[in-house]
C-alpha cells in the first residue's frame, strides 16, 4: 500500500516489470558454485561396491602379511641378557653397591652362539628395559641450540639439573639425556680373533652434519658429584662422538635398542662368539635389564612377526566380512532407492 | 499488576447486555462541528445554536446524573458516536473502527437538502464493554499525575523518566568487562581461560605462556570487536535519536521552542508538525483541525500503513488558541504499559470539570503525524516509559539449539578429561610411591636432587603435590579434547552457510529486489529443526494488496475482459480538481463492456443497475480519499485510506470506472460520477457488524432522493432482498458468488433501497432514539439497521482477491508435509481469517473447525474442555481404527484474542497448549503483538520443538523475538520486523526453500561437523593418553608441540569446513520433491547422545589402533620418539581425514582440494618441523620414511581403524536406511533420465521457479 509513484499498478503488473533491466538489481549472480551445484561425484556404497573393496583389502593384505612375515623369520637375532649374569654373583645382593663403587672390575665374558648363518652386516645393539627415556623430565633435558655451535655454549636454561657446573660455567653437552650416556662396551671374538666392530656411521648423518657442531667440544662433562654415565673425549667434537648422537636420539619406548655398531663379517651358524663386557651402565637402581642384540636386518628391518600376522588377519577379517555381506545381500537384497522403505511409507500412522 | 497487562483486551461486542451506568461514568459529550467544510459556521452554530434544533433527548436525561454536563454547550447531539469513542476502552477494535468514526462522529444533514439540521450517529455495538472498561476508575496509588504544562509540578512527587532512550548495551567503560562477562557465558571460553591460567604456572608450563593464551585472546577479540562495532551502531542510532527537536511549549512565554528529544519531561506541551515523528506517548490537545482530528501512521508501532485517526476532546480543543492552552488542568493516568491499544486517564480542570480520555485521544512515540498541520499534546509517558520503548523488549541474543545440547556433550567430554587426568596423576602416584627415595635421587631419568651446592630438590615437590601437578599438566596436555577450534570453525561454517543462503537465487525477491538476509549468524541450523511456524497474515502470508476481479451486475459477469489502462492517457481516469488532476493511486483493468455499457447513451435499466452498483461501492464504506502530491506538477493521486483494504479494493474499483470518491468529511462526500462531480449527503451509517455481516449507509442524493446503500455477506445479504425481484436474478448471482469463492475471491453482495419521505423519517426517529438511547443501545440500533436493511434491490455482487503472495498455498503444504505445523496469528476479523485459511490451504473443507471466541475466564474454560474432549475422541477414534491416514478427521482450531486474554498467562494456558498440539492448524485472529509472542512462548516453554516465527510488521516484532527463529518478510510495512528478525527475506514461499533446503542441510553439515569436531580431538588425546602410559605417566608428548598446536589448525580444519559449508546429503530437488525428509532435522537425527557415544567407542577404537600398531611394531626397536611421533601424527592425520571423506556425500573439487591438500599440507608441516635443526625431531620423517614398515604401518592403521565404522555404516545402509540415504539413492540410481514420464511429473518441485 505504500508504495509510490504512478507506475503502480496491481492488476496490471507483469512481464512489463521484469523487461526493463534493474541497473541496480541486488539479484545473485548466478553460478555453479553460489547455488551449491558444482558438478561433484556423488558415491554411494552399493553391495557391489563395497564386497568388492572388502575383497580388494583382502587380496591385498594378506600377501603383504605372508611377505613380512617371511621377512621377519628371515632375520636371524642372537639376544642376550647380562644385567644380573655380569655381576659376580656375590655381589648380586647389592647390586646397586657393586656398579656404583668405582674401584670394581666390572667386565664380564659371554658366550654366544650363532644358531643360523648371519650375513654382513651384522648389527650389534643394546638394548635396555624399563628406561624410560621418554620421562617428561627427562626429554627436556637437552640443549640443542648448544650441541650445534660453540656459541650458544650458554644456552643451558632447560638442561637443569645438569645445566652449569658448580662455579657457574656451562656443561658441553648439557642436560640429563647426555649425562646420562650409556656406557657398557662390548669387544667380540671368534675363534680367538677380534671381531671387528665398526662404530662409526650408526649414527644418521643428518645429525653428524646439521645438528651435532664439529666444533663443539665437550666441556665440563661428567664432572658433577653424580657420575651419570659415559665420559666423552674432550678432544672429539660432538659431531663424531656418534655413541652420544645415537643416544640423545631419544627412545620413544621404555624398552629400545640403540645401535652399538656393526659386524663387517658374516657369521656362521653353530659359530661361537665371545664377548667381553664392561657393565658399567647403572640400571639397577630402577630395575631395568641390559641385552646385547646382534641382528640382522631384511627389507623391513628387524625381527618382528607383528605386522605379518597382523596383516593377514586383517585381510582374512576382509575376506570375511565380504563374505557376510555377499550373504546379507543374498537373502535380503533392498533394492536402492526404493521409496517404499522411507520411514513414512513403511509406518503411515506416523511417528 | 493484574491492571497493568498488556494482553488485557476487552472483546468487541456483547449483544444485547446493556449495564448499568454509575453517575461518575457518564461521559463528557463530545463537542463537534457539523460540517468540517464549513468549521466556522457549524462551530459558532453549535457554540450559541439553540438547543431546540436538535431533539436533545440525551441532554435532559444526563441532566440530573451529572449536572456538569451543562458546561459543554454541545451536549445535545453527537453524544453516542463522540463520547463512545472518548471512551472506548482498550482494545484494537478502538482503533480499527476510528475510520468509522470519521464519518459517522458527526452526521449532518445539508441543510440544502433538507429542512432540518440533524446530527445523527450510530455505533454498531460496544456500548457496554466500552462504558464497563471506562467505569473502572483509575486507582489512586496506581495513577500518575501530569500537570498540563507545568512539568516542575509533574515530577515534583516523583521523578517521571525523561525521554532520553538507550538502547545500547555497553557504556565506554562498561564494554570490557560486560563483554567479557557476557562472553564467557560459554563455558568452554571459562574452561580455555582457566587452562591458560593453569599454564602460567611455572610448574605446569607445559605450553609456552604466550601461545596458550593466544588461541583464547583471538577468539575473544574477535567477538568482542564484532560486538563493539554492533554496540557503536547502536550507539549511533540513540544519539540521532535524542538530539531530533521538537516544539515545546515554554512556560515563561508561551511561545512554541525547539527542543532536543532527550530535554522534554513528562507534563510539558509539544507541538508536531506533519510528517514529524512524535517523540513521547502525548495527550492530544488541539489539532490544526478544527474539529480536533489528526491522522498518524502507526507504521513504527504496530506495523499498519493505514492513517488513523485520534481526537483532541473537544474541550481542550475550545480553550485552546493557536494551539497554546493556558488552562490548568491536571491528567490522572494509568502507570505505563505496554499495550499500545489501550489508554485510560481522565483530566480534571481547575473548575472541577472532569474529562474521560481513552486510547483514541492519545498519540505514541514512533507515530508519525500525517495530513495534519500540527497537533498539539501534552506529554504523558516518556522516554523509556513510552509504549512503543515498552514493547521493544530488546534483542536476547540467541543460541542455537545444536550449541546448547552440544554444551551436554561437552560437559561428557570434561569428565572423560576429567578421568583421564585422574588416571594419569594416580598411576603417576602409584610409581612414585613404588620407587625408593635413594633410587629417584640417582635414576637416569629422573633426578630428584640438583647435586648442586645447595643441594635443592630438582623439580621436586613431594608426592602430593607432585601428583596434584601431573593432574593439571595432563589437563593442559588434553585439553585439546574440549574443542576450542571447533568454535571457531562453527562460525566459519555458518558464515559460510549464511554466505550460500545470501546467494540463493531462489531466496532472492524480485518484486522488493531483497536478497536473503543473515542478521543472526548464530542460528543456522536451527532452520533445520523447526516444527511450528508461526505466521502473520497480511503481508506475510497475503501481498496486503487487494484486487478487484469480478463484477456480477445484474446477474452479468464482468471479469476484465479487454484492457483499457494500457491505452494510455486517454482512458486514464483522472478528476480536475481546483485546477489540479487526481488521479487515483492505483488502476484497475476495467472490463471494456462494461465501461461500455456505463458510458453508453441514453437510460437503460442495465445501465441504471451498473451506475447505482458502483455508486453503492464508492460510497458504502468509510474510505478517506487523501490526496498526495506527485513528482508531477499539479497532478496528485488519490490515495484512499481506510481500516479495511476490501473496501480500498471497492472504492478503486468504482475509481477505476469513472466514480472516483474525492472527499470524504464528516457529512458529506463528493464523488465524480463520470467527470460530473457530485455531492453526497451521508446521514447515517449502520456500522458492519459479525452478526448482521453486512453495514449500510443512508445517503441523500443530489437528485433529492434518499437511499440505503447496503453491502455485505451473501449470507446475509439475500435474506433481506426484496421478495419481488426476479428469483432467476438471484439465482444466477448465487452461481457467480459461489464461481467467485472457489476462485478464492472474497465476495461482498451490494443492495439498495429508496427510501419514501415516510420511510426516511420513521428511520430518522427511529434511528435518533436508538443512538441517543442509554440502554441497550446497540441492540436498538440493530434493529434499527435491520429494519431499514430491507427489501433492498440487488444491485450486484463482488469478488475481491486479498491477493495471496505467490506460491503460499504450495508453500503451506510443503510445510504441513514437512511435519512444520503453521499456525497463522493475525490481528484481523475472524471470517477474515477463516477465509484466508482457506484461500491459502491452511484450511481444507474435510477440517472439523473448533471455534473459541469467548468473553470469559469461565466460558473459555468450558469451550476449552468441550474442544479437548471432541479432540480426544478423535484421536481415540484414529487410534481404534489404526486406518491409514484417511479416516482422520484433521481439527483446525480458531480462537480470538479476546478469548486469549483470559487464557494465555493464566493456568488455562496448559489447556490450550494440549489442545492447540492435538489440532493440525491454529488460526488466531485478532490478537495484539504482545499475544501473538505469549502464543509463541506457549509452545516454546512447554516442548523441546522449534519454533519459527515469520512476519512483516511492527505488531510481528515481540513474535519474531520470541520466536527460536524469526524470521521478518521485508515487504510493505516498513522495517521494524526486519529489524528484529534473525533473517530476512523477501516472500512467504521462501520459507520452502530456507527451512527444507537450506535448514536441512545446515542442520545436517553442523551436527556432523561438531560430532566430527569432537572425534577429531578425542582422537589425538587418546593416542596421547595411551603414551602417557608408556611415559612413566609423566606426560611427555611424543607428537611434537608444534603438530599439536597445528593439528586443529592445519592438519584437520580445513576440510571440516569445507564440508561443513559445501556437502549436500540430499539435493535441493530431493528436499523439495519429498517435503518429510525434513523431519531428520526435527528428530535430530544429525546430533544426538546416542550418536555421540557411539563416536566416541569409535573414537577409542580408532584411537587404540593409532597407537599400538606402531607400538606393536616398534616396541623393541631403535626408532626414536620424534619418528614414532611423526608416525602417529602422519597416521592420525590421514586416519581422521579419510574418516571424514567416507562421511562426505558429494565431492565437488573443492572437497577434493580441501581433503587431498590437507593431508598435503599435514606431510609439508611435518618435513618443515622435522627439517628444523633446533628441534630434538631433526630429519626423523626422512629417516623413516625409507623403512618399508613406516609405510605398511600406515596403511594398515588407517584400514583397520576404518573397519568397525564402515561395518556399521554398510550395515546401517542396507538393513535400517534412513530416509536420507534412500533420498540420496533415488536421485542416483532412480534418476529423472530414466523414466522421464512419472518422475519428472513427481519432480516437479512444490516451489522451484526456474532457474537462470
Amino acid at each position: 500500500m505504500n508504495s509510490s509513484g504512478a507506475t503502480t499498478s496491481s492488476a496490471t503488473s507483469g512481464p512489463s516489470d521484469t523487461v526493463a533491466p534493474r541497473r541496480n538489481s541486488k539479484r545473485p549472480k548466478y553460478s555453479k558454485f553460489t547455488q551449491q551445484e558444482l558438478p561433484a561425484c556423488k558415491p554411494i556404497l552399493t553391495p557391489g561396491w563395497v564386497i568388492t573393496a572388502f575383497t580388494l583389502i583382502g587380496i591385498i593384505f594378506i600377501p603383504i602379511g605372508v611377505a613380512s612375515l617371511l621377512a621377519s623369520r628371515d632375520v636371524v637375532e642372537i639376544v642376550y641378557q647380562y644385567e644380573t649374569e655380569c655381576i659376580p654373583p656375590n655381589a648380586r645382593n647389592n647390586k646397586l653397591g657393586y656398579i656404583q663403587d668405582p674401584t670394581t672390575n666390572k667386565n664380564c665374558i659371554a658366550t654366544l652362539t650363532v644358531p643360523k648363518r648371519m650375513e654382513a652386516p651384522v648389527y650389534v645393539y643394546y638394548q635396555l628395559d624399563n628406561f624410560y627415556q621418554n620421562h617428561r623430565r627427562y626429554v627436556k633435558s637437552r640443549s640443542d641450540t648448544q650441541l650445534r655451535s660453540p656459541t650458544n655454549e650458554n644456552d643451558t636454561s632447560a638442561c637443569d639439573p645438569e645445566d652449569n657446573t658448580a662455579n657457574g660455567s656451562p656443561i658441553v653437552p648439557c642436560g640429563l639425556i647426555a649425562w646420562s650416556l650409556f656406557n657398557d662396551t662390548y669387544a667380540f671374538s671368534r675363534n680367538n680373533t677380534t671381531l671387528n666392530v665398526n662404530s662409526k656411521g650408526i649414527a644418521w648423518k643428518s645429525d653428524r652434519n646439521a645438528k651435532f657442531g664439529s666444533d663443539v667440544f665437550p666441556k665440563n662433562f661428567q664432572n658433577g658429584a653424580l657420575i651419570g654415565g659415559a665420559k666423552l673425549d674432550p678432544r672429539k667434537p660432538l659431531s663424531e662422538q656418534e655413541n652420544l648422537i645415537v643416544w640423545m636420539r631419544t627412545a620413544a619406548l621404555p624398552t629400545f635398542r640403540k645401535l652399538y655398531g656393526r659386524i663387517q663379517d658374516d657369521l656362521e651358524a653353530n659359530e661361537k662368539l665371545s664377548v667381553q663386557i664392561a657393565n658399567n651402565y647403572n640400571t639397577y637402581s630402577f630395575g631395568g635389564k641390559k641385552k646385547l642384540v646382534l641382528s640382522t636386518t631384511s627389507w623391513l628391518g628387524g625381527k618382528n612377526d607383528f605386522l605379518g600376522i597382523a596383516y593377514i588377519t586383517v585381510g582374512g577379517l576382509c575376506f570375511f566380512l565380504a563374505t557376510v555381506f555377499f550373504v546379507v545381500y543374498l537373502f535380503k537384497p533392498r533394492p536402492l532407492g526404493d521409496p517404499s522403505y522411507l520411514s513414512w511409507n513403511r509406518n503411515p500412522a506416523g511417528h | 499488576m493484574a491492571s497493568e497487562r498488556p494482553l488485557l483486551i476487552p472483546s468487541t461486542r456483547t449483544p444485547c447486555s446493556p449495564s448499568l451506568q454509575s453517575p461518575q461514568s457518564i461521559p463528557f459529550p463530545g463537542f463537534k462541528p457539523i460540517s468540517t467544510t464549513n468549521p466556522s459556521s457549524a462551530y459558532t452554530m453549535d457554540r450559541h445554536g439553540s438547543l431546540d434544533r436538535s431533539g436533545s433527548l440525551s441532554t435532559i436525561q444526563e441532566i440530573p446524573q451529572n449536572p456538569r454536563v451543562l458546561y459543554s454547550s454541545s451536549a445535545r447531539t453527537s453524544i453516542s458516536s463522540r463520547s463512545n469513542r472518548s471512551k472506548a476502552a482498550a482494545g484494537r477494535n478502538s482503533v480499527e473502527e476510528e475510520f468509522a468514526d470519521v464519518s459517522l462522529s458527526s452526521l449532518s444533514i445539508d441543510s440544502l437538502n433538507l429542512p432540518r439540521s440533524k446530527q445523527l450517529g450510530s455505533r454498531g455495538g460496544g456500548e457496554s464493554e466500552v462504558f464497563s472498561a471506562s467505569q473502572k476508575e483509575i486507582n489512586e496509588e496506581n495513577a500518575r499525575f501530569i500537570y498540563l504544562n507545568d512539568p516542575q509540578l509533574t515530577n515534583d512527587r516523583y521523578e517521571f523518566a525523561g525521554n532520553f532512550i538507550k538502547t545500547s548495551k555497553y557504556s565506554v567503560f562498561s564494554f570490557l568487562p560486560r563483554n567479557l562477562f557476557e562472553q564467557f557465558h560459554r563455558v568452554a571460553y571459562i574452561y580455555f581461560l582457566i587452562i591458560a591460567i593453569l599454564n602460567q604456572l611455572p610448574q605446569l608450563a607445559v605450553f609456552g605462556r604466550g601461545a596458550s593464551l593466544l588461541p583464547l585472546a583471538v577468539v575473544l577479540l574477535v567477538t568482542a570487536i564484532k560486538d563493539a562495532y554492533e554496540d557503536w551502531r547502536r550507539h549511533r542510532s540513540d544519539r540521532i535519536e535524542n538530539n531530533r527537536v521538537v516544539e515545546v511549549l515554554a512556560m515563561e512565554d508561551l511561545q512554541f521552542r525547539l527542543k532536543k528529544w532527550k530535554d522534554i519531561r513528562v507534563g510539558e506541551m509539544v507541538r508536531v508538525k506533519t510528517n514529524e515523528t512524535l517523540p513521547c506517548d502525548m495527550v492530544l490537545l488541539s489539532t490544526s483541525d478544527p474539529s480536533g482530528v489528526s491522522y498518524v501512521q502507526t507504521i513504527n508501532l504496530d506495523g499498519e500503513t493505514n492513517l488513523k485517526t485520534r481526537y483532541a476532546k473537544q474541550e481542550t480543543l475550545s480553550l485552546a488558541k493557536d494551539g497554546v492552552i493556558s488552562t490548568v488542568a491536571v491528567i490522572k493516568c494509568e502507570q505505563p504499559n505496554r499495550n499500545i491499544y489501550g489508554f485510560q486517564a481522565n483530566m480534571e480542570f481547575e473548575d472541577g470539570k472532569r474529562l474521560s480520555l481513552g486510547p483514541s485521544n492519545i498519540i505514541l512515540r514512533g507515530c508519525e503525524l500525517k495530513n495534519t498541520d500540527w497537533a498539539v499534546g501534552v506529554i504523558v509517558y516518556a522516554g523509556q516509559e513510552t509504549k512503543v520503548m515498552l514493547n521493544s523488549s530488546g534483542t536476547p541474543s540467541k543460541r542455537s539449539r545444536l550449541e546448547t545440547s552440544m554444551n551436554r556433550e561437552i560437559i561428557c567430554l570434561s569428565l572423560f578429561l576429567i578421568a583421564l587426568c585422574t588416571a594419569v596423576s594416580t598411576c603417576f602416584g602409584i610409581w612414585l610411591q613404588g620407587q625408593n627415595d635413594d633410587d629417584l635421587d640417582i635414576m637416569p631419568y629422573f633426578r630428584k636432587k640438583s647435586f648442586d651446592e645447595d643441594g635443592g630438590n630438582y623439580n621436586f615437590y613431594g608426592l602430593w603435590l607432585e601428583i596434584l601437578f601431573m593432574f593439571l599438566m595432563s589437563v593442559i596436555v588434553f585439553q585439546i579434547m574440549i574443542p576450542i577450534s571447533l568454535y571457531i570453525s562453527m562460525e566459519l561454517v555458518r558464515l559460510g552457510q549464511a554466505y550460500f543462503m545470501i546467494r540463493d537465487t531462489e531466496l532472492y525477491d524480485e518484486a522488493s529486489n531483497s536478497r536473503f538476509q543473515c542478521r543472526a549468524l548464530n542460528i543456522n541450523e536451527d532452520l533445520g529443526q523447526v516444527k511450528y511456524v508461526f505466521s502473520d497474515k497480511t503481508g506475510t502470508l497475503t501481498e496486503n494488496k487487494m484486487d478487484f476481479q469480478r463484477a456480477c451486475i445484474g446477474g452479468l459477469d464482468y471479469y476484465g475482459r479487454g484492457t483499457s489502462s494500457n491505452e494510455g492517457g486517454a482512458d486514464e481516469i483522472a478528476v480536475k480538481v481546483n485546477g489540479e488532476v487526481w488521479k487515483p493511486k492505483m488502476k484497475l483493468k476495467a472490463d471494456s463492456e462494461l465501461l461500455k455499457l456505463l458510458k453508453s447513451p441514453g437510460e437503460t435499466p442495465e445501465k441504471r443497475q451498473a451506475h447505482d452498483y458502483f455508486l453503492a461501492l464508492a460510497a458504502c464504506n468509510t474510505i478517506v480519499p487523501l490526496p498526495v502530491e506527485t513528482r508531477e506538477k499539479g497532478v496528485r493521486l488519490i490515495d484512499y485510506q481506510g481500516e479495511s483494504p476490501d473496501e480500498q479494493a471497492l472504492v478503486y474499483a468504482a475509481a477505476a470506472y469513472g466514480f472516483v470518491l474525492l472527499e470524504r468529511t464528516s457529512g458529506h462526500i463528493v464523488i465524480d460520477v463520470q467527470g460530473e462531480k457530485q455531492r453526497f449527503n451521508i446521514l447515517g451509517l449502520h456500522e458492519f457488524d459479525s452478526d448482521r455481516k453486512r453495514m449500510s449507509v443512508i445517503v441523500g442524493c443530489p437528485d433529492q432522493t434518499v437511499r440505503a446503500f447496503v453491502k455485505g455477506a451473501d449470507s446475509s445479504m439475500f435474506g433481506v432482498l426484496s421478495k419481488s425481484i426476479n428469483s432467476d436474478l438471484v439465482h444466477v448471482t448465487e452461481s457467480h458468488l459461489h464461481s467467485y469463492s472457489s476462485l478464492g475471491l472474497r465476495t461482498l453482495v451490494m443492495g439498495m433501497r429508496e427510501l419514501t419521505e415516510l420511510e426516511f423519517q420513521q428511520w430518522q426517529s427511529d434511528y435518533e432514539k436508538a443512538s441517543t438511547s442509554l440502554i441497550g443501545r446497540a441492540c436498538l440500533l440493530r434493529s434499527v439497521a435491520g429494519n431499514i436493511e430491507s427489501n433492498l434491490k440487488l444491485l450486484g455482487a463482488s469478488g475481491v482477491e486479498d491477493k495471496l503472495q505467490q506460491g503460499v498455498p504450495e508453500a503451506i503444504e510443503s510445510l504441513r508435509q514437512a511435519g512444520i505445523k503453521v499456525w497463522v496469528l493475525t490481528g484481523d476479523k475472524q471470517e477474515t481469517a477463516i477465509s484466508i485459511g482457506y484461500s491459502c490451504k491452511l484450511l481444507t473443507s474435510d477440517m472439523k473447525q473448533i471455534i473459541i471466541n469467548s468473553r470469559s475466564k469461565e466460558a473459555c474454560r468450558k469451550s476449552l474442555r468441550e474442544a479437548k474432549a471432541l479432540a480426544d475422541r478423535n484421536q481415540l477414534r484414529r487410534d481404534a481404527q489404526e486406518t491409514f491416514s484417511s479416516a482422520q478427521e484433521p481439527l483446525a482450531l480458531i480462537i480470538d484474542g479476546n478469548s486469549l486474554v483470559y487464557i494465555l498467562e493464566t493456568e488455562l494456558e496448559i489447556e490450550l497448549f494440549e489442545l492447540a498440539t492435538a489440532c493440525a492448524v491454529v488460526l488466531c485472529c485478532r490478537v495484539a503483538p504482545l499475544q501473538k509472542a505469549g502464543i509463541v512462548a506457549l509452545i516454546k516453554n512447554r516442548t523441546y520443538d522449534m519454533t519459527l516465527a515469520i512476519g512483516d510488521g511492527a505488531n510481528d516484532v515481540s513474535m519474531i523475538q520470541m520466536a527460536d527463529v524469526g524470521i521478518g518478510i521485508s515487504g510493505q510495512e516498513g522495517r521494524q520486523a526486519v529489524m528484529a528478525s534473525d533473517f530476512a527475506m523477501g516472500q512467504f514461499r521462501f520459507l520452502v526453500p530456507l527451512l527444507l533446503v537450506h535448514g536441512h542441510w545446515n542442520y545436517q553439515r553442523m551436527g556432523y561437523m561438531i560430532l566430527y569436531n569432537f572425534y577429531r580431538n578425542a582422537v589425538f588425546v587418546f593416542i596421547l593418553f595411551w603414551y602417557v602410559i608408556y611415559a612413566a605417566y609423566t606426560v611427555t608428548t611424543a607428537i611434537t608441540e608444534w603438530s599439536s598446536v597445528l593439528y586443529s589448525v592445519i592438519y584437520t580444519s580445513f576440510p571440516t569446513v569445507i564440508v561443513g559449508v559445501l556437502d549436500k546429503d540430499v539435493s535441493h530437488k530431493t528436499l523439495l520433491k519429498y517435503p518429510r525428509l525434513y523431519g531428520a532435522g526435527q528428530r535430530g537425527e544429525s546430533y544426538k547422545f546416542k550418536l555421540f557415544c557411539w563416536t566416541m567407542a569409535d573414537t577409542l577404537w580408532q584411537s587404540a589402533v593409532v597407537f599400538y600398531i606402531p607400538y606393536f611394531t616398534y616396541r623393541v626397536s631403535t626408532v626414536d620418539i620424534s619418528m614414532l611421533g611423526d608416525l602417529w601424527t602422519l597416521a592420525v592425520v590421514i586416519l581422521v581425514n579419510i574418516h571424514l571423506a567416507m562421511d562426505v556425500f558429494r565431492w565437488s573439487w573443492i572437497t577434493h582440494a580441501a581433503l587431498w591438500g590437507t593431508i598435503v599440507a599435514t606431510c609439508i608441516c611435518i618435513s618443515v618441523i622435522d627439517s628444523v635443526p633446533y628441534l630434538p625431531g631433526y630429519w626423523a620423517i626422512f629417516h623413516f620414511a625409507n623403512a618399508a614398515s613406516f609405510w605398511l604401518d600406515l596403511l594398515f592403521i588407517v584400514v583397520t581403524a576404518l573397519i568397525p565404522r564402515f561395518v556399521v555404516k554398510m550395515f546401517k545402509q542396507h538393513l535400517k536406511p534412513s530416509d536420507i540415504q534412500i533420498g540420496r539413492e533415488a536421485e542416483k540410481f532412480r534418476n529423472p533420465s530414466n523414466q522421464p514420464s512419472q518422475v519428472t511429473v513427481e519432480l516437479q518441485p512444490v516451489v522451484d521457479p526456474v532457474r537462470r
